[in-house]
């Protein structure tokens, strides 16, 4: 009996101790949240970005910003609240006869404890929904945090643009109707392409151009990783490729040096990470060159595309040198016709280059700054639902930075393109960059 | 508790150890037969192909043995001293690797890897010698300020402390180093590998484990043999008796503290050598694998938490070694609940007083 009643304490103790993990943490999320948004590395001015003299004579409306500014997911974070500003900052802050502002206040940090959550982000939608001022809200990151998010928004009728979230069934019914469990119209568009056509882009990469037979693939297990994995998978071995083993390693996981040299024995000529950095994109990498795969290709989604070697927490930064034989993809274009201007204006305004979805940010205002100027609400109480009719019409074409897109009946765009990205040892003043190489207009075989 | 049983003749421990490490390294050639038979078996592997992959693999497994290993042996030693299960400790762990990284990457300037045999041996050896002495004091003050008071407290509150205390250490080091993953600088060549056959034998693997036995053997004579030693096995065993005969609870108990923190502070200065990053919460989750190790060998008992964390090692390494990575944690803590059903006090472990 004595024995017995160790036992049960013990693992009492760990259950405790694990329940306490999450429920302090989450304690430490409203200090950071401050921290994020009040220093001037994450994002530049702490000014509102709109001009509150401006010409908006029927008042002042708000755009919320819902992203997280932790770890390494805020080196993804920081350049789509620049976009975001910067969009806003051009228009004058002004549309359709309203003064648009986005404060310090109104940048919601959906991380906790170094990395995304789904649960923080949802509780963070619910204070946005019941802000009588937002008419929008730009977020989130991850698609996991999406799918926690939508039926708050879309409860609360809040148009929700995402630079980011590519998980497909965010939006493809059936699935999507799970997030929209109030069965109110929908209030979510997106301005990047879906997994179905980021990951199978990327095996057609890996496949045609770097001309690899076979792939070791690992993802981190998560709503995001995996489903982006499969799709990778999928095309690869529908282009006759091999697939040497799909493995999986939650973000918990210690040891990826063995896993890296298990996958060693199985001699792939490149490996796929279905993942992000902070759930351990660049600790692969680093194990993976300790297995001796350095020189194989090693290839990411958008999640470990998230700034330059100098950015903190990055995944070239904690890489290093591991990350000579690194790609990424982004799903949406890499180059359009407006990117030289949009550098230059992005360089102007916060001395640092555009990285990452900082495009994604200024492209999703644009369209909320558009919609607003069409729907041209009359008062406060019309002005969401206005919004969000005007801009989820699917009869409009947005002549938007990246291109000119039209946003199907699921929220949609019709841009189909995903950009390909390089290591570059040179860039970043040789701590090492992600270089534009090529962007494919993915077509299923 | 072996540290508790009467000490024998020299002879027989001689006799002891020679058993002991013949039995160890039986294991380890016996997992390394399995795991070629898995993997010629299950993955597929030529056979000629399969054994040098097994053999990387088990110094894999004896690398994440060793720093399990060395993090359970704070764990055991002040569960058995004062029938504490510290949950700080694996935080300690992570102040370790953090103050590691200080070192060689702020104080000393290193980044990459240092290829000259002395500048490394002493980087290195400076790393363990300015770590393990700080964050050994460290937990002593920890012992000190937060523990002792509650040292007549029931059971419950000192525990619920430890989780407090854990989660100070972690928010320390939010406050100081942010959120993120931190780069370590990997100043062990990970290309000195030493061709054994087809397998490549990383000298880091070789460096880890031999530094990792010679703290565990350390501490096994230090505690069987001296008298600070001595005074530890006595304060296990009986505390008020001890007081009585004249030890000083006190010492004793913050020496434990002491050794405790100082061997974690070793394994986080490994774990930044063979990982290359640190993290906050790198103590949640090495801690709850290393306290896993210390109730599998016999919470109490340090032989038993040295071999329970090479078991956990073992194990872990199996699925990874198999490419089923996303069952390791389920296979960890599978075994953990089958050895204490069917033994309850842990492999080494004998039937204690009413503790815990």
């Amino acid at each position: 009996m004595r024995s017995t009643r160790l036992t049960a304490i013990a693992s009492t103790a760990v259950l405790v101790f694990a329940a306490c993990t999450s429920g302090g943490g989450t304690a430490t999320t409203a200090p950071a949240t401050a921290a994020a948004s009040g220093s001037p590395a994450a994002g530049g001015s702490s000014e509102p970005a709109g001009s509150p003299a401006g010409g908006g004579d029927k008042g002042t409306l708000k755009i919320a910003i819902e992203l997280p500014f932790q770890g390494a997911d805020k080196a993804a974070s920081d350049p789509i609240k620049n976009g975001i500003r910067l969009a806003i900052k051009q228009a004058g802050g002004v549309a359709g006869g309203w003064t648009i502002v986005n404060t310090d206040a109104d940048v919601y940090d959906d991380g906790l404890n170094g990395s995304y959550d789904p649960q923080t982000g949802a509780n963070n939608m619910t204070k946005i929904v019941s802000d009588a001022d937002v008419v929008a809200v730009v977020g989130p990151l991850n698609s996991a945090v999406a799918r926690a998010e939508i039926p708050i928004s879309n409860e609360g009728g809040l148009l929700q643009c995402s630079p980011a979230n590519t998980a497909t069934d965010l939006t493809k019914p059936p699935d999507s109707a799970k997030y929209r469990p109030s069965g109110k119209p929908n209030n979510y568009i997106r301005v990047v392409t879906t997994d179905d056509i980021q990951g199978p882009a990327a095996a057609q990469y890996a496949y045609e151009t770097l001309g690899k037979k076979s792939v070791y693939i690992i993802d981190d297990t998560t709503a995001f990783g995996k489903p982006v994995a499969d799709n990778f998978e999928k095309e690869f071995k529908a282009r006759g490729g091999t697939v040497v083993k799909h493995d999986a390693a939650p973000k918990t996981t210690q040891d990826y040096v063995s896993i890296m040299t298990g996958a060693k024995a199985l001699n792939p000529e490149s490996i796929y990470y279905g993942g992000v950095t902070s759930t351990g994109g660049a600790r692969i990498l680093l194990a993976a060159q300790q297995a001796g795969l350095g020189d194989v290709p090693f290839i990411g989604p958008d999640g470990i595309n998230d700034g330059s070697g100098a950015t903190k927490d990055s995944f070239l930064n904690l890489g290093g040198p591991a990350a000579k034989n690194a790609y990424s993809t982004l799903a949406g274009p890499g180059t359009f016709d407006q990117k030289d201007k949009f550098d230059a204006d992005y360089k102007a305004e916060y001395g640092i280059d555009a990285t990452g979805y900082a495009g994604q940010g200024f492209a999703c205002t644009q369209v909320i700054l558009d919609a607003m100027n069409r729907a041209a609400p009359a008062d406060k109480a019309s002005a969401r639902e206005a919004l969000r009719a005007a801009a989820t019409a699917t009869d409009h074409t947005y002549n938007l930075i990246v291109g000119d897109v039209t946003f199907d009946a699921n929220g949609d765009t019709s841009q189909h393109i995903v950009s390909i990205y390089k290591f570059d040892a040179a860039g970043a003043g040789g701590k090492g960059d992600w270089k534009f190489d090529t962007q494919v207009e993915y077509k299923s075989q | 508790m072996t540290a508790i049983a009467t000490p024998a003749a020299p002879p027989r421990r001689l006799n002891r150890g020679l058993r002991m490490t013949a039995v160890g390294l039986g294991a380890i050639i016996l997992y390394t037969i399995a795991l070629w038979l898995a993997l010629t078996g299950y993955v597929g592997l030529p056979i000629g192909a399969a054994l040098p992959v097994a053999v990387q693999q088990t110094v894999n497994a004896l690398s994440i043995g060793a720093i399990y290993a060395l993090i359970a042996l704070g764990y055991t030693m002040v569960y058995g001293i004062i029938e504490l299960i510290n949950f700080a400790h694996g935080d300690i762990f992570m102040l370790g690797a953090f103050l590691a990284v200080v070192f060689t990457g702020g104080v000393l300037g290193q980044t990459g890897p240092v290829t000259d045999i002395l500048p490394l041996f002493l980087i290195v050896g400076g790393a363990l010698l300015v770590t393990m002495p700080i964050i050994g004091l460290l937990n002593v003050a920890i012992e000190r300020t937060v523990y002792r008071p509650l040292r007549n407290a029931p059971r419950l509150a000192p525990l619920i402390t430890a989780i407090g205390v854990s989660f100070i250490l972690q928010n320390v080091a939010i406050v100081l180093a942010g959120t993120g993953d931190r780069a370590a600088p990997q100043v062990f060549p990970l290309d000195w590998q030493i061709p054994v056959g087809g397998a490549r034998i990383s000298v880091l693997s070789i460096f880890i484990f031999v530094v990792a036995l010679g703290l565990m053997i350390g501490l096994q004579q230090f505690v069987t043999r001296s008298r600070l030693g001595r005074a530890m096995r006595a304060t296990a065993q009986d505390r008020e008796a001890s007081a009585l005969m004249g030890v000083d609870l006190n010492q004793t108990i913050a020496l434990t503290f002491l050794l405790g923190g100082a061997l974690a502070a070793a394994a986080g200065v490994i774990w930044g050598l063979r990982f290359g990053y640190v993290k906050f919460d790198l103590g949640f989750n090495s801690g709850l694998k290393a306290f896993t190790a210390a109730v599998l060998g016999g919470i109490g008992n340090i032989t038993g938490a040295a071999i329970g964390g090479f078991v956990i090692g073992f194990i872990e390494n199996f699925a990874s070694a198999l490419n089923f990575s996303r069952w390791s944690e389920f296979l960890v803590f599978m075994v953990l609940t089958f050895v204490l059903i069917f033994k309850p006090t842990g492999l080494l472990g004998q039937a204690t007083g009413d503790r815990a």
